[in-house]
């Protein structure tokens, strides 16, 4: 413990020495930037920088590359909030309740709440990596193809808590999810599937111009359908601030999103998309009044803001402990410590002390550092509020397209996100949640591939998947789900969605169900 | 004058733009397309040799990452882009690979690779055989006399299907004449992951990527894939040297739109000669731990048919895989 406190006493001489500090700073405003820039996310805006570091020292490059990392997952909860556009796809669950208490006029706590928790989070979570990375790292390397598809089928489970409206809907929405999700070269024979000769379906349809086109640009379309123009929300300056009420809310979401997101974001993958659609749905799971979701409850998005910031501590837990690339954004992050002549492995915390201390100790200054960026800002966010639709939305719909763009230089995905947008314009118009379509893309394609390479390793046998103590557990954990979750089917009477008349539920439906 | 007289006058006049062009070329920023993201082989091969390009012709060279469907999305962008060498390609060993692919599925293809015309190839790095520690074979012929008692059961990750690292491998198992378990994941890095992790027993894969995992003990390199040994691990043994003819590099090359101007290509080749030269350009390969393994453009192009028939036979023998075996 004690040599702990002195490596990390070393490492905050490194972080705050001036020339550190200065590129920390800055990688935690681009990455706000880019987090709050619809569609580019940290991924696209590592890539982009990672040239731009290749003439600063090994640790100064990950400082701000992280920096980068986790201030867009602070950046991404404001367009969500404010406008229902995700910033970058971790933040598609914050839309709907933050979105919901901006028109309530609560656009102020709920920024104050994301900054807050994603602060909260962001740190704590530091601390797990710092104090458990070698141990959590080599738990990681256990999840293997079956417990994925395990843990993916456990995601799966999460969409009958996901959306207020009714279970078929958004299981058939979460369908379509999946079928969009298919589309693309076949990853274990090559063959092409529904790309009909265009090259970048060949790729798979990208979750960026999915979440941009199903939440922004429908919403963008709703309102301009609207027979009034909806009131300019004039927001005052005792609403900036969170209740004492709305405070007590966020606090057990909070915790829970850190550890969640935490845990979920060590096993390899997209760990901080999935991680906030989990604790949305445990929060909602757990929470006195689920009925709240989807009208702007305080949980829904002090728990998946939390989730996606600590998500991003835990990704870099199996990197920096055994030098494996966890993820896209990791691997990245690899190729600049190797263009620094460091090789990213598992002698890396021995090796390159200073950078391992370096980089946990700037996260803690860069946490507080994008904390007083953000607070403040709320009140400068929030006054966009005020600017008349008739000038917002065109230039909400320019920024969409140019960052969507921006992700692969590719005109398709803008093409994509336009569909999505019709797409999502009808489903709304019909009463079905989009949100598990987005689920069903990300999910899709990680499932299929982790179920074929486990009967692939397992020369198809399907026991393979209860034979393996970790994916049993979570298959076992996922199944009283999903009875739970039926439960309220078969009893029909004791659905509290319908007995309270939620907001996915049309007339005709329940008049069906009577 | 006669209409004739005209014409050539005109032609003339046509042509010379083109001729002044390849006397003052570049007069403006020159893209090397990097068909891959930021951070992988062809991104980190591309910006060295671009900033040493720039300073010997004191004129911008800018990477570009034109990323999709494996690469096909850049490569075939710049084979179809006007051949006046201000759009090139950092290309890799993959450009032989998606033609054939295409083929093999009937596919409309995204380009063919008569399309480019090579100028250098500017690094090949021979794969090396890695597995687990804990496994029990310590060379390649305990691996291959242990595949052979129990076949399809031993089992490798690869980059992808018809991936690269999926056909150095199945370059091996041909030559060997073993079957082995495959597995392919979604690129070299959760490939790896999973090796590590224990979920497969071995792969082939870039000496850079591999050596520190190598020297913490937690994988056992058994040979490489090069003509010669490699030198960051003078022990190892290459396949051939073992008797099994399998040859393979993980290569980077640069490649013009075919049909750009002579005096232009000339320019290029001229230019990327000096680059490799260029003090910072290999202090920046040394720190990646990449030889460069420099080739002009007929050598070059001799080594791609060679490592492109190869690549085209490995994929004919994988064939399409059918379903539901």
């Amino acid at each position: 413990m004690i040599e702990t406190l002195q490596n990390l006493g070393h490492g905050f001489a490194i972080a705050l020495s001036p020339s550190v500090m200065v590129y920390a700073f800055a990688g935690c405003v681009i990455g706000t930037l880019v987090g709050m820039l619809p569609g580019v996310g940290p991924l696209a805006g590592i890539s982009l920088l990672l040239p731009a570091s290749y003439g600063l020292s090994a640790t100064t490059a990950i400082v701000m590359l992280a920096g980068i990392y986790y201030g867009a997952m602070y950046g991404g909860s404001t367009t969500s909030i404010l406008m229902r556009i995700p910033g970058e796809a971790a933040s598609v669950m914050t839309c709907i309740d933050g979105y919901a208490m901006t028109r309530k006029g609560r656009a102020g706590p709920a920024l104050a709440i994301a900054a807050t928790g994603s602060y909260i989070a962001g740190t704590l979570s530091v601390v797990g990596l710092m104090l458990l990375a070698p141990p959590l790292a080599a738990f990681a390397l256990s999840f293997g193809p079956p417990e994925y598809v395990a843990l993916l089928l456990l995601g799966l489970m999460v969409l009958a808590y996901m959306s207020g409206g009714s279970v078929p809907k958004s299981l058939s929405m979460a369908a379509l999810g999946l079928l969009l999700g298919m589309i693309g070269i076949d990853p274990m024979t090559g063959y092409s599937r529904f790309s009909y000769g265009v090259v970048e379906l060949a790729d798979g349809i990208g979750i960026v111009p999915v979440a941009v086109g199903l939440f922004g640009v429908s919403e963008i379309l709703l309102t301009a359908g609207q027979a009034e123009m909806p009131q300019v929300i004039k927001p005052k300056l005792r609403d900036l601030l969170p209740s004492r009420d709305e405070w007590k809310d966020a606090v057990w979401p909070i915790g829970r999103g850190t550890v969640l997101g935490f845990l979920i974001g060590i096993i390899p993958g997209s760990a901080h998309i999935i991680s906030s659609f989990v604790s949305y749905a445990v929060e909602r799971r757990l929470s006195k009044h689920p009925e709240r979701f989807g009208q702007g409850a305080v949980a829904g998005v002090a728990g998946p803001e939390s989730a996606n910031n600590s998500a991003t501590s835990g990704a870099l837990v199996p990197m920096l402990a055994l030098g494996v690339p966890s993820g896209p954004i990791p691997a990245v992050m690899m190729a600049a410590m190797m263009v620094h002549g460091v090789s990213p492995g598992p002698m890396l915390i021995q090796q390159q002390p200073e950078l391992f201390w370096g980089v946990i100790a700037s996260m803690y200054v860069g946490n507080i550092v994008l904390l007083i960026l953000n607070l403040p800002l709320v009140g400068v966010f929030v006054n966009l509020l005020r600017i008349p639709y008739p000038i917002m939305y065109p230039a909400i719909l320019v920024f969409s397209v140019v960052g969507v763009y921006a992700v692969n230089g590719s005109v398709v995905d803008v093409w994509i996100m336009a569909a999505m947008g019709a797409l999502g314009y009808l489903l709304r118009k019909f009463d079905f949640e989009t949100a598990p379509i987005v689920l069903g893309v990300v999910l899709a394609p990680m499932l299929e591939m982790s179920l074929r390479q486990s009967l692939a390793l397992s020369s198809g046998r399907y026991t393979v998947f209860v034979t393996r103590p970790i994916a049993a557990t979570m298959l076992g954990i996922g199944l009283v789900l999903l009875l739970y979750s039926l439960r309220p089917l078969l009893a029909k009477g004791a659905d509290w969605r319908r007995k309270l008349g939620l907001e996915g539920d049309s007339i005709a439906e329940k008049e069906e169900n009577r | 004058m006669t209409t004739r007289g005209l014409v050539v006058l005109l032609a003339l006049a046509l042509a010379l733009p083109a001729v002044v062009a390849a006397q003052d070329f570049p007069t403006r920023p020159i893209n090397i397309v990097a068909p891959f993201p930021p951070g992988g082989q062809a991104d980190l091969m591309a910006r060295p040799t671009a900033a040493a390009m720039e300073k010997i012709l004191k004129s911008p060279v800018v990477v570009v990452n034109k990323t999709g469907a494996a690469g096909a999305v850049g490569m075939a962008f710049v084979a179809n882009s006007k051949p006046d060498g201000y759009n090139l390609l950092m290309a890799l060993s993959s450009i032989s690979i998606i033609p054939e692919a295409d083929k093999l599925f009937d596919r409309k293809p995204a380009y063919t690779m008569d399309q480019f015309a090579p100028i250098a190839l500017v690094s090949a790095d021979p794969t090396i055989l890695v597995c687990r520690s804990e496994r029990p074979w310590k060379s390649v012929k305990e691996l291959v006399e242990d595949a052979k008692k129990r076949p399809d059961e031993i089992s490798y990750s690869s980059s992808g299907i018809y991936g690269t690292l999926h056909m150095a491998m199945e370059m091996l198992v041909h030559a060997a004449g073993i079957k082995l378990k495959h597995v392919p994941y979604g690129g070299a890095a959760p490939a790896l992951t999973a090796l590590l992790g224990g979920h497969v027993d071995c792969m082939a894969a870039g000496p850079a990527v591999v050596l520190p995992q190598v020297k913490a003990g937690k994988l056992r390199p058994l040979a490489g894939w090069g003509e010669k040994r490699i030198a960051v691990l003078p022990e190892l043994p290459t396949l051939k040297e073992l008797g099994y003819n399998a040859e393979f590099y993980i290569w980077a090359g640069m490649f013009a739109p075919k049909g750009t101007p002579e005096p232009i290509m000339k320019k290029l080749r001229d230019t990327v000669r000096a680059a490799m030269q260029d003090a910072d350009f290999k202090t920046a390969m040394d720190k990646m731990e990449t030889p460069i393994a420099y080739l002009d453009a007929p050598e070059f192009q001799k080594f791609w048919d060679n490592d492109a028939k190869m690549l085209a036979d490995a994929i004919k023998r994988v064939g399409r895989i059918e379903e539901a075996k």
